[in-house]
């Protein structure tokens, strides 16, 4: 167990300085130096100081993301009552605002990245501030996993509800449609936080709408409306909640591929990038081959006018098959791998360079 | 007590590095950041436990050493972990002059006198950095703990507790008092952190008995001074409310000279033994591959390469106690099980390229689209295991061309038979003039266990024979005359301590491993099954932890620190078995002993048994201290 010795410490210092006094020994810088180089020191801190304001920038986003939070999961429904709820625009407001400001936020950290090795000549103090700034990345990101997961809880309860109402397609019956919806949505907000599961909501859904279904009619039959007309409404609302049902059908589709593939797409830009830096390393080998390859050729075409000069011919074309062999290996080597660099189309044509001026010394 | 000591020792480790303030599990805190300094001690206290990656994930940006070049770092707070000697302390002053960092927080491996906490406060002084200096502490970690229930005190200085400086025959009283204050301060700190006052029993006449008088003497001290006592209150668990208190058997090197020598055979003991391993650290030395390079090329190189086997490595923490060929069995399931669950994600692959575009329906998408992402993100599990795989197949394999070169598995099987007293089959000459079995250090171990552990001593014309034998292998005789002497003096003592009598069954010369056509060709290797025998040290904590009456533990000595009054008597006041034991051997420990110790505690349900020792050694370095012995 560790012990505070601070305390002791404290102690000790008075003793000393007691002891200092009594010995006359000076009593080191006085207070106006050391203020001064406090004020030298702090002129340094300015990428500390900077960094903590990002800090606080992502801490008030996370505040307001966590304050919003319960209005944004909970309160799911159209119909709710008393309290404060949120419309989805409210929703896809605070969705473009949190959006904006975590942008804003990376692009602050990336300017300080940028900036923090500029005067900096100790390498000790380079290495601690790329690791301060990886800590304020760390905790951007955290910060927009709440945002993302709030998201993802949110988009997930659409795609459910939809797949709700379309798992009882044989009760759409006129007075069940306007109010399944309504029904699916309240489900959700009962357990707020926790998956939803449809066999407990579809059950729910048969007792309540049953119950609504005959204070629904009762309702309606108090009104001055003909029993035609009622149809007739009755027919358009259900048309029109299909035609509008169809289109969310599509959005909300859409919208769930899209959030989980992204997150895909995150992991998967990872490997890409990985292998773009792999791709590069293979390009400048290519290159250098390609180089070596080249002046490989022009020492073989001296040595041909030299063996030529000097009367070898028969040694000739068997150096010129032997050539053209490896030319056309070469080539088929570099047809191979599907690379998708601009620069390696530009290696192919090099070679194809290469491999052209040999044929132009076989017909020579 | 439940905990392990290596989970309180790195509890104590992280509450330090968060400022001495008891981490709170926070996930969207905001970032602190700040440095670690430390000196070679803490160093070695802080690698076994806590990975750079945790220090980062604890906000520590840069650690450096203490006597190192450091640059000035504004604004942020440093946290020292040193321990209290001059040279350390005056490296602190001198930061604290040179203004470094923004605020310090002192942590002093083990206790700091007074008159050095003054040197620290006049230098603040003189610096004008007292409100800089924002806390002190005095962490009472000074051990080092390298498994779950396993500790050693040092690794820096470990020739001053070294078995050679207990022993040797020309220690001045003076140096004997530091050395025994040394082990006793770590081991004063290793029951703070445990937050346990145990039982002390030691074996009078003996190294151990020293350690045990002080220890016993400081913690009295620390338990009258009721003011700063360091075991009230939150250091004491649930568990101190029982009666249990555990026990602390403190052993003596010199009972069992043999075990240390021994060959062994469990995995974790072999690595030690065999190769460069020390605190939980291998290094080995690879060669490039078997292929023939032409003529003219560059010369094959060694790569070095170090790996960590750490308590989140599951294959080591369940394999590290089992004999060598089940190792390679495991390894070779693990690759192969590794193998099946990546073709699944390669199917899984396939069937998403093929699928992904004839379906309409949202739900079959998402379905493939979780059972995607579940691969996805089942891929950094199977990375990791692939990683392990890859580590303990160069390490096993290491270990079996070590196996395979010195023919250690002879060596094993002569020698249990040799320690149990069993008939052996070939002579001891024939072993030790057989050219391809072992180096020379292995054939001497073998010599030196056979003498340990025979009743009499060879006849003078037998021991002319086995030395020349041996010179002849290539082998320095000076351990044995250490060995001699050792011998003489124990005979006085008590008889030779028997080594129980079983006899390893070897299960055929090929075992069932190469017919599976794994990569452990472990044909010619004996397939060994080791029978459970105590060793020495093992039965010694059986007598005492369940009170049998045995004639080599009766006269052990009795200490209870809280009671009033010291005793004497060798008459323990408890007679219930202890639940909780604690061996201790002052003059160096190895695996062999650990393992045997944990290999019995397993067979009693809810007993548990932690092993220290003063210094870790293998065979190799044991040898060499016996040879500097025997030279004198």
């Amino acid at each position: 167990m560790a012990v505070d010795i601070t305390l002791l410490f404290k102690a000790s210092v008075k003793t000393v300085k007691t002891r200092n006094k009594a010995l006359g020994v000076a009593a080191g810088d006085s207070a106006r130096d050391e203020l001064l180089k406090r004020g030298a020191a702090r002129s340094k801190s300015d990428f500390t100081g900077r960094a903590r304001e990002v800090i606080s920038n992502i801490g008030k986003l996370k505040d307001f993301l966590l304050q919003h939070r319960k209005d944004y999961i909970n309160a799911y429904s159209h119909i709710m009552s008393e309290y404060v709820r949120m419309t989805d625009t409210e929703r896809d407001q605070i969705d473009q605002d949190a959006q904006i400001f975590m942008r804003t936020c990376a692009d602050a950290i990336h300017q300080l990245r940028t900036e923090a090795h500029k005067d900096v000549q100790s390498a000790q103090v380079k290495e601690h501030r790329t690791a301060v700034l990886d800590f304020i990345e760390d905790y951007l990101k955290r910060v927009c996993k709440l945002y993302s997961e709030q998201r993802a809880i949110r988009v997930k309860r659409v795609i459910d509800k939809k797949r709700l109402s379309r798992l009882e397609p044989e009760q759409s019956n006129i007075s069940k449609s306007p109010l399944s919806p309504e029904k699916n949505s309240q489900n959700p907000l009962d357990d707020s936080e926790e998956k939803l599961s449809s066999e407990e909501s579809k059950d729910r859904n048969m007792p309540d709408a049953q119950s609504n279904l005959g204070l629904w009619g009762d309702g309606k039959g108090e009104d001055e409306l003909s029993p035609e007309e009622i149809q007739m409404f009755e027919q358009e609302n259900q048309r029109l909640v299909g035609e509008m049902n169809n289109l969310f059908d599509e959005v909300r589709q859409i919208e769930g591929k899209v959030v989980e593939i992204s997150r895909l797409q995150e992991i998967f830009t990872e490997k890409v990038l990985q292998q773009e830096t792999d791709i590069d390393n293979i390009h400048q080998l290519v290159v250098g081959a390609t180089e070596n390859i080249k002046e490989g050729n022009e020492d073989i075409r001296e040595m041909f006018f030299y063996c030529l000069g000097s009367g070898f011919m028969f040694l000739n074309q068997q150096l010129q098959d032997f050539v053209r062999s490896y030319s056309v290996r070469n080539l088929k080597w570099y047809n191979q791998p599907d690379f998708y660099s601009p620069e390696s189309n530009g290696s192919f044509v090099l070679c194809s360079e290469a491999t052209n001026s040999h044929r132009g010394l076989s017909f020579f | 007590m439940a905990a392990g000591i290596r989970e309180k020792q790195t509890v104590a480790l992280k509450r330090m590095l968060n400022f001495n303030v008891p981490p709170v599990k926070n996930s969207t805190g905001e970032p602190v950041w700040k440095v670690l300094i430390y000196d070679r001690f803490g160093q070695d206290i802080i690698s076994p436990l806590l990975s750079v990656k945790e220090l980062r994930d604890m906000g520590i940006t840069l650690h450096l050493l203490l006597h190192s070049d450091r640059d000035p770092i504004p604004d942020v707070p440093a946290i020292y972990f040193v321990m209290p000697t001059e040279e350390n302390i005056d490296r602190m002053c001198q930061d604290l002059r040179n203004q470094l960092y923004e605020s310090y927080y002192l942590n002093f491996i083990s206790a700091i006198s007074r008159s050095k906490l003054e040197d620290i406060a006049n230098a603040a002084i003189g610096a004008n950095a007292v409100t800089q200096v924002a806390k002190v502490f005095d962490q009472y970690l000074n051990f080092i703990t390298l498994e779950d229930d396993m500790f050693v005190l040092c690794n820096q200085n470990k020739e001053l507790v070294s078995y050679r400086a207990i022993n040797r025959p020309d220690i001045t009283d003076t140096e004997m008092e530091t050395i025994m204050d040394t082990i006793v301060d770590s081991l004063f700190c290793f029951f703070v952190t445990l937050g346990a006052i145990p039982i002390i029993r030691c074996s009078r006449g003996t190294a151990a008995e020293m350690v045990a008088v002080k220890l016993d003497k400081k913690l009295r001290e620390n338990l009258r001074d009721a003011r700063n006592s360091l075991f009230t209150g939150d250091t004491l668990g649930a568990g101190q409310f029982s009666f249990q208190r555990p026990l602390l058997v403190l052993v003596d090197r010199n009972i069992d000279l043999a075990t240390p020598l021994h060959h062994t055979w469990t995995y974790q003991a072999l690595v030690h033994d065999v190769l460069d391993f020390h605190l939980n650290r291998v290094n080995l030395e690879e060669s490039t591959g078997t292929e023939s390079i032409p003529a003219g090329a560059r010369p094959k190189k060694k790569n070095k390469k170090s790996y960590d086997l750490t308590a989140s490595d599951k294959f080591w923490q369940k394999h590290k106690g089992s004999p060598f060929p089940e190792v390679a069995e495991s390894v070779q399931q693990e690759l192969e099980s590794y193998r099946a669950q990546e073709d699944e994600v390669k199917r899984l692959k396939s069937i998403m390229g093929i699928e992904g575009e004839d379906e309409g329906a949202i739900s079959m998408l998402s379905d493939n689209t979780a059972k995607l992402t579940s691969a996805v993100s089942s891929l950094p599990e199977l990375l990791e295991k692939k990683r392990l795989i890859d580590l303990h197949t160069n390490v096993a394999t290491a270990v079996l061309e070590h196996i395979k070169a010195r023919k250690l598995d002879v060596y094993f099987e002569y020698e249990e038979k040799i320690m149990s007293k069993s008939t052996l089959d070939k002579s001891l000459l024939d072993m030790i003039s057989d050219p391809d079995a072992g180096t020379p250090e292995d054939k001497m171990r073998l010599f030196l266990i056979y003498y340990i552990s025979s009743a009499q001593a060879p006849s003078e014309i037998d021991l002319e024979q086995y030395k020349k034998a041996l010179t002849d292998a290539g082998c320095n005789l000076a351990p044995l005359n250490y060995i001699k002497q050792w011998k003489a003096f124990t005979k006085m003592a008590s008889a030779p301590t028997s080594y129980g009598n079983t006899t390893p069954k070897p299960l055929g010369l090929f075992s069932r491993v190469m017919n599976t056509g794994s990569q452990f060709v472990m044909e010619g290797v004996k397939n060994l099954v080791l029978k459970q025998q105590n060793l020495p040290v093992t039965r010694i904590l059986d007598n005492l932890m369940e009170m049998k009456s045995n004639p080599e533990t009766d006269d052990y000595r009795y200490f209870d620190p809280k009671m009033l009054r010291g005793s004497d008597s060798s008459v323990p006041r408890n007679k219930n078995p202890f639940q909780e034991a604690i061996v201790f051997v002052v003059g160096g420990g190895n695996y062999i002993e650990y393992q045997n110790l944990i290999d019995y505690i397993k067979g009693k349900q809810g007993k548990h048994v932690l092993y220290g020792c003063s210094e870790l050694f293998n065979a190799t370095q044991f040898i060499k201290q016996l040879s500097q012995l025997g030279q004198k």
